[in-house]
């Protein structure tokens, strides 16, 4: 292989003198042997074999991948990803319209990032994902488990408790109405003490514990296969206070985007982000972006921004490969994240439904 | 920096490299450029074997320097002018993209890069017939999208093999997009055929979230990292004349209201020929919605600052 040995995965100082001392591509390493190579740029005989350990990995793993590893092989014509993208499934969100923007609900192998103000509902979609991504195969959903990463304490389990149950009242009805055989399989396993034990909850106190869980997160889903899901609730809570060096905070930022990404990549799940919002002061006008600054935009994949206009709650799509931009109104009601109905609507439980007239800042709902 | 090593050349033996060594001679360039009468002296070699491995040295290591009529001639026989599927962005782009050149497209995010990468792979794949690689570092490539795109161009069943003419692979790492671009050239080489095909344009989506996370803190290891993947990217494209698209973003400097300057640096401003810097604006009375820009920042052969409306359909 003629790769030059600028290009290898190696420390910065091994391969400073690697090239001072003439070697140009990975082959005259390979050739020169660990005892040639010690000798030449003064290294210990365990270091010369390490690097060539790595340097053998890299030219020949290349041989290894392409005829099939374990789902790395990440080579694949347009085609082949045509059929296996409509093969994917949906994570739905119980709001059809918010489905109907994302182009059938959230997808799995991408990262989504939710912004918005304090209080729009971005943990409550959350927690709603983290439900739905459990809805078995034979209702449309993707029958997975969950990771909630929560970096800002605000996962409370009541919540999740009621969304379950209504989620799981729901798939009742519907199979109660079809009786078919699969349906009433399903919904034996499907049920509220399933639905909690197969959300994995993490908390994590500062941007430390936040990069070293991700960084574990291949391990502790090479264990738990069926996770479709992975939520960070607040990335930009640890890294907003306390920073003083900011270009080693987008450096952070973007390795921790790429290795999202990747998980999402080899274990086919979807990643959900929530951001906070931000300030920016113009010349006359004052507009609220996105926090952790320019480059944080281009980490996410699809991009949604929570607002409100007046006492309605809007979900605006910014920034997605394949749907066009638009917005949609959405209510938050006590069995979760739902479409907005007509005034009569049904879902009243006791009057605690939106006031649409009221600014809606309910404790029962605001969590 | 070549290192006088033995078998390197004919003349070249073990006991003429440890003499030059004590004489303090260490690589080619340090051999070519001194006075083969004083190494004799000093070296106790004989002239005669200096001045033979000195001139298959000089052979085997220079670069031959070429007429510019004749580079002219090769030029125009090799380059190929691709249309992007966008009139308005060919017009921007004096007719195509050029193969043998690395082209850059920067825009915030939201503002049509992967869109306009998905519409250039659309248009090479479907209307010319030819291979597209497109290396895809966001998870951005959206295959239902790019059906669509073809869809509303051709009526025919073509779509198929026009699917299966676009080569897509998924790197996330820098190491890993090197490897690619290696296998690339590798393939292209060895001219194996197989899936590949006669491979013209090479997409690059993007090239800054790989990037990224090695630059800044105090170590420069990274500014050379991504001088290397500039350097195979634009031997990749003088070499089998492909044309290069990548996509950048944009930063801005730390005071909020300074303006969008691309990302990546001044080092990495002078890999691509031409820049093309997209924006989405609020879109103007009648059409509502948003206006998509692009506009010229960096041509060497139109001026800069044109700009023409993009239609993403």
């Amino acid at each position: 292989m003629q790769r030059d040995v600028g290009s290898l995965p190696l420390a910065p100082a091994l391969r400073a003198r690697l090239v001072a001392a003439g070697f140009q591509t990975a082959q005259e390493l390979l050739e020169t042997g660990p005892c040639g190579l010690s000798k030449e740029i003064g290294i210990s005989k365990e270091e010369a074999l390490e690097a060539l350990q790595v340097v053998r990995q890299e030219c020949h793993g290349d041989a290894a991948r392409t005829t099939g590893g374990s789902g790395t092989t990440r080579k694949c014509t347009a085609l082949e990803l045509l059929e296996e993208e409509q093969a994917q499934g949906f994570i739905i969100t119980f709001c059809s319209a918010l489905d109907n923007i994302l182009g059938g609900g959230v997808q799995l192998r991408k990262i989504t990032e939710i912004c918005g103000a304090p209080g729009v509902g971005k943990t409550q979609l959350c927690m709603q994902l983290a439900v739905d991504v459990q809805i078995p195969e034979c209702f449309g959903g993707v029958a997975g488990e969950a990771v909630f990463i929560d970096t800002e304490g605000s996962f409370m389990v009541d919540r999740v408790v009621d969304i379950a149950t209504a989620c799981v009242q729901h798939c009742q009805l519907i199979a109660e109405a079809h009786q078919e055989e699969d349906h009433l399989k399903a919904m034996e396993s499907f049920s509220l003490e399933s639905v909690l034990s197969h959300i994995y909850y993490f908390r994590c106190h500062d941007y430390v514990e936040l990069l070293a869980q991700v960084y574990l997160l291949p391990d502790f889903l090479s264990e738990h296969s069926k996770v479709r899901l992975v939520v960070v609730d607040g990335i930009a809570f640890p890294f907003r206070h306390d920073f003083e060096d900011l270009s080693l905070r987008t450096r952070l930022l973007n390795g921790l985007a790429q290795q999202l990404i990747i998980i999402a990549n080899d274990h086919k799940a979807a990643v959900v982000l929530t951001n906070q919002m931000t300030t920016r002061i113009g010349q006359s006008q004052s507009t609220l972006v996105p926090a952790l600054g320019e480059s944080w935009g281009h980490a996410a994949t699809v991009r949604l921004i929570f607002h409100w206009d007046n006492s309605q709650r809007l979900a605006t799509l910014y920034k997605s490969p394949s749907q066009k931009e638009s917005t949609i109104p959405y209510h938050i009601t006590p069995h979760g994240f739902r479409d907005v109905q007509a005034p009569a609507a049904t879902q009243n439980a006791q009057g605690t439904e939106m006031n649409p007239r009221k600014r809606p800042r309910r404790e029962e709902q605001e969590l | 920096m070549v290192v006088l090593r033995a078998g390197l050349c004919p003349g070249l033996t073990e006991e003429m490299i440890q003499l030059l060594r004590a004489g303090g001679i260490r690589t080619v360039v340090d051999f070519v450029s001194s006075d083969l009468e004083d190494v004799a002296q000093k070296c106790s070699l004989s002239y005669k074997a200096l001045v033979a491995v000195r001139r298959v040295l000089l052979a085997q290591f220079s670069a031959f320097p070429a007429n510019g009529a004749d580079l002219y001639e090769e030029l125009k026989s090799s380059t190929a002018i691709l249309p992007t599927g966008s009139p308005s962005l060919d017009q921007l782009l004096d007719s195509g993209l050029y193969t043998g050149e690395v082209t850059e497209l920067m825009g915030a995010p939201g503002s049509g890069k992967t869109q306009v990468c998905l519409g250039i792979a659309a248009s090479v794949s479907l209307g010319l017939k030819q291979h597209v690689l497109f290396l895809d570092s966001t998870a951005g490539f959206t295959a239902s999208r790019l059906y669509q795109i073809f869809q509303g161009h051709t009526e025919d069943k073509e779509e198929q093999a026009a699917l299966q003419r676009v080569q897509v692979v998924r790197v996330f790492d820098i190491y890993e997009m090197l490897r690619a671009l290696q296998e690339l050239r590798d393939g292209l080489s060895q001219q194996v055929l197989s899936s590949m095909g006669p491979l013209k344009v090479l997409v690059i989506d993007s090239v800054s979230a790989v990037i990224y996370p090695l630059l800044g803190g105090r170590q420069s290891e990274g500014l050379a990292i991504m001088m290397q993947l500039a350097r195979e990217l634009k031997t990749l494209a003088r070499e089998f004349s492909l044309a290069v698209v990548v996509t950048n973003q944009v930063t801005r400097d730390s005071s909020s209201n300074a303006p969008l300057k691309p990302a990546l640096g001044r080092s990495w401003s002078f890999v691509p020929s031409t820049r093309v810097l997209l924006e989405s604006k609020e879109g103007s009375g009648e059409r509502g919605g948003r206006q998509r820009l692009a506009c010229l920042a960096k041509s060497a052969r139109q001026p800069t600052g044109i700009q023409v409306e993009l239609d993403i359909g």
